[in-house]
């Protein structure tokens, strides 16, 4: 696609803004999102939940608890961002520090909601051990905590490896790169088969991740559509032995194949790309179907959002979307509470 | 002098009985297992995946000796283990049926071994004591054998893990102390790995801790806080070699230090047992656990039911 078709797309600081609105939208659309802003209300209340749980499980209920309010405020149960947006904020906030500085200063606090990576690696800087140890003698070193974050990075311009090395390795390392040069990319104006494909340059065939992501491509367009790669992409690249769903060879895989399945199924004709229409369609569909995907709907619809979101940019996305992923709820790091994604976004552009 | 025989049995009779001792203890805190026990000193059921792996090993090991591939490994997972399951897999950690699904997938080493994130689990430091019997007197050997097989399963740490073993026990196998043992561990890995400065951390702590704070200090240095599972290889590997020199070398005493440290305790313990076995010979393992210790059941593994670790040990000795 001529980079020429996108005079009347949307402007670098639209794209940006779209990039951190998508991830948000996308955060807020996986099921796992309500788990994570459970945590603002009190404590006996997600206690309650764990004995509904037990209690479905001892009683054969097929009525399965969801996170809920009883004497308490409902509002963080509302449809809103959680965990990866306001990871990816704390990014964007810090972006121009020492990466392991920034993460020294949350180790030791009490009150910061984060992923086992992130704890190995705060617990690892509290010990002493620096980057890249940090993120390499790390259970969770594989994991796409570091591919969340890269998201700023690719929207700044700047490469993400040395934040990436602080929480993970290998993997979790490739995952960041691919993220933030594919929204690198998508920033400067090109279409998202180009930064499908600067992201796969980053992945080496090798690897878990690398061979996911051509797996899950290729499957993801011989379905044809993001709804209809469901399916194919829970085979191609999940294989349902782990107990987390986090792990970037699954997740920034999926995320690539959907955006890129979700523009060319929303583009049948190349003339067509870069209109609002375009966008709001390949953004929805793209979306939707990694929150299908239910374990890894944590951060696959996030990191997919952020791909179409950054595509297709802020104004193109759905309003209601754009106001309701706005407002940080603070349920990971509590600072954020009320904090304007929208403005943090703006200083990267 | 203790025979090349009488090393390898007591080798695997040790790490038969870790594995069996550890047992219960598994995924409990020290603190756990003192309050219940006071002190596991006594086997209470049979062994787990440990010594059905170790056999099975040994057995894809006899038959390719020292021109083993992970190819030819590979093969045998697939006709031997994979073939076999119309069910649930048994006993096995994540990186077992994580490597199951990838090679079901179609996969090859070592991407088998990348696929699934388990790749640094402590499966192959549990199975890596036939290539130091092997190569005995050769740790370089015994851990590149032990990579050739780690590759189908594992990546990264999990082959250091492996390597450390595998190099440690062809050491012992000459009846050196375990001083040099956890030498030869540290040497068969990266000096820049996760797996090194665990082990070099746990060594320090054992060197300088009394026993009765050996636990919480050990857990401290090597233990993830903020992490569940407890079969990570460089966490495993520091606990067993820790007990193992806290133990002095000796079968009894480093297979129950290991064992009432918790964590993934039938591996550690298992590690323990194999080290101190090697060094010490059959005769040192306790004979109240030696009479324990009979043919496996193939609970985890079937196409091992029946196989006894002492005909396993002549065999590698015979193979050599």
């Amino acid at each position: 696609m001529p980079s020429g078709d996108r005079r009347d797309g949307p402007d670098r600081l639209d794209r940006v803004r779209g990039a951190f609105a998508g991830l948000a939208a996308g955060d807020a659309a996986g099921w796992p999102a309500a788990r994570h802003r459970s945590t603002l209300l009190a404590g006996w209340s997600r206690r309650l939940r764990r004995e509904l749980d037990a209690f479905a499980e001892e009683h054969q209920v097929t009525t399965l608890p969801v996170p809920f309010a009883l004497n308490q405020p409902v509002a963080p149960l509302a449809a809103g961002p959680s965990d990866d947006a306001e990871w990816l904020a704390w990014t964007a906030l810090t972006i121009g520090e020492d990466r392991a500085e920034a993460f020294g200063r949350l180790a030791g606090r009490d009150d910061v909601r984060a992923r086992i990576s992130v704890w190995a690696a705060l617990d690892n800087l509290a010990a002493g051990k620096r980057p890249p140890a940090s993120g390499h003698d790390n259970p969770h070193h594989f994991d796409d905590a570091a591919a969340v974050r890269a998201v700023a990075f690719g929207a700044a311009g700047l490469d993400p490896l040395e934040d990436a090395r602080v929480t993970n390795a290998e993997d979790g390392v490739l995952g960041a790169v691919a993220m933030a040069r594919a929204v690198a990319a998508l920033t400067d104006g090109a279409p998202m088969g180009d930064a499908v494909e600067a992201a796969l340059g980053a992945l080496p065939p090798d690897t878990a991740i690398g061979h996911a992501a051509r797996e899950a491509l290729a499957a993801a367009r011989a379905a044809g559509s993001p709804f209809a790669s469901v399916p194919a992409l829970d085979a191609a690249v999940l294989d349902h032995v782990y107990s987390y769903g986090v792990a970037a060879a699954q997740t920034v895989p999926i995320a690539l194949a959907l955006a890129d399945v979700a523009v060319s199924a929303a583009t049948p004709g190349a003339g067509e790309f870069g209109g609002e229409e375009f966008g709001a369609e390949a953004f929805g569909a793209g979306v939707s179907a990694a929150a299908c995907l239910a374990p890894v709907a944590d951060s696959a619809p996030a990191l997919a959002g952020a791909l179409l979101g950054c595509a297709a940019g802020y104004d193109a996305l759905p309003a209601a979307w754009r106001e309701r992923v706005r407002t940080l709820a603070g349920c990971c790091l509590p600072e954020l509470a009320g904090a304007d994604l929208l403005d943090i976004a703006g200083r990267l552009a | 002098m203790t025979s090349v025989r009488d090393r390898a049995r007591g080798c695997l009779l040790g790490l038969a009985a870790g594995d069996a001792l550890g047992a219960p203890a598994e995924n409990l805190a020290p603190e756990e297992i003192a309050a219940r026990w006071g002190v596991l000193t006594e086997i209470e059921r049979g062994g787990t995946d440990d010594t059905e792996y170790t056999i099975f090993a040994a057995t894809v090991l006899l038959r390719h000796g020292h021109a083993l591939t992970s190819e030819d490994v590979a093969r045998a997972w697939r006709e031997e283990i994979v073939a076999r399951l119309d069910g649930p897999m048994r006993g096995a950690g994540f990186s077992e049926l994580g490597t199951v699904e990838a090679l079901r997938r179609g996969l090859r080493p070592p991407l088998t071994g990348r696929w699934h994130a388990h790749g640094w689990s402590d499966g192959l430091a549990m199975r890596a004591a036939p290539y130091g019997i092997f190569a005995a007197g050769d740790p370089d050997e015994a851990a590149r054998l032990a990579e050739t097989d780690g590759r189908v399963s594992h990546t990264g740490e999990g082959i250091f893990g492996g390597r450390a073993v595998a190099a440690a026990v062809a050491v012992a196998m000459t009846g050196a102390s375990p001083a040099e043992v956890a030498a030869a561990a540290l040497r068969a890995v990266p000096e820049d790995s996760w797996t090194a400065r665990s082990l070099r951390a746990a060594l320090d702590v054992a060197a300088r801790t009394p026993r009765p704070l050996l636990g919480r200090t050990l857990h401290d240095a090597v233990v993830m806080a903020h992490y569940p599972w407890t079969d990570l290889a460089p966490e495993a590997v520091a606990l067993a070699f820790a007990a193992y020199t806290a133990g002095g070398g000796e079968v009894e005493a480093s297979v129950v230090i290991a064992a009432n440290l918790g964590r993934d305790a039938d591996t550690t313990a298992a590690v323990a047992g194999a080290l101190a076995g090697a060094g010490r010979g059959e005769a040192a393992v306790p004979a109240r656990w030696a009479e324990r210790i009979g043919p496996v059941a193939g609970r985890c593994l079937p196409v091992v039911a029946g196989r006894d670790v002492r005909d396993v040990a002549d065999e590698i000795v015979k193979g050599m």
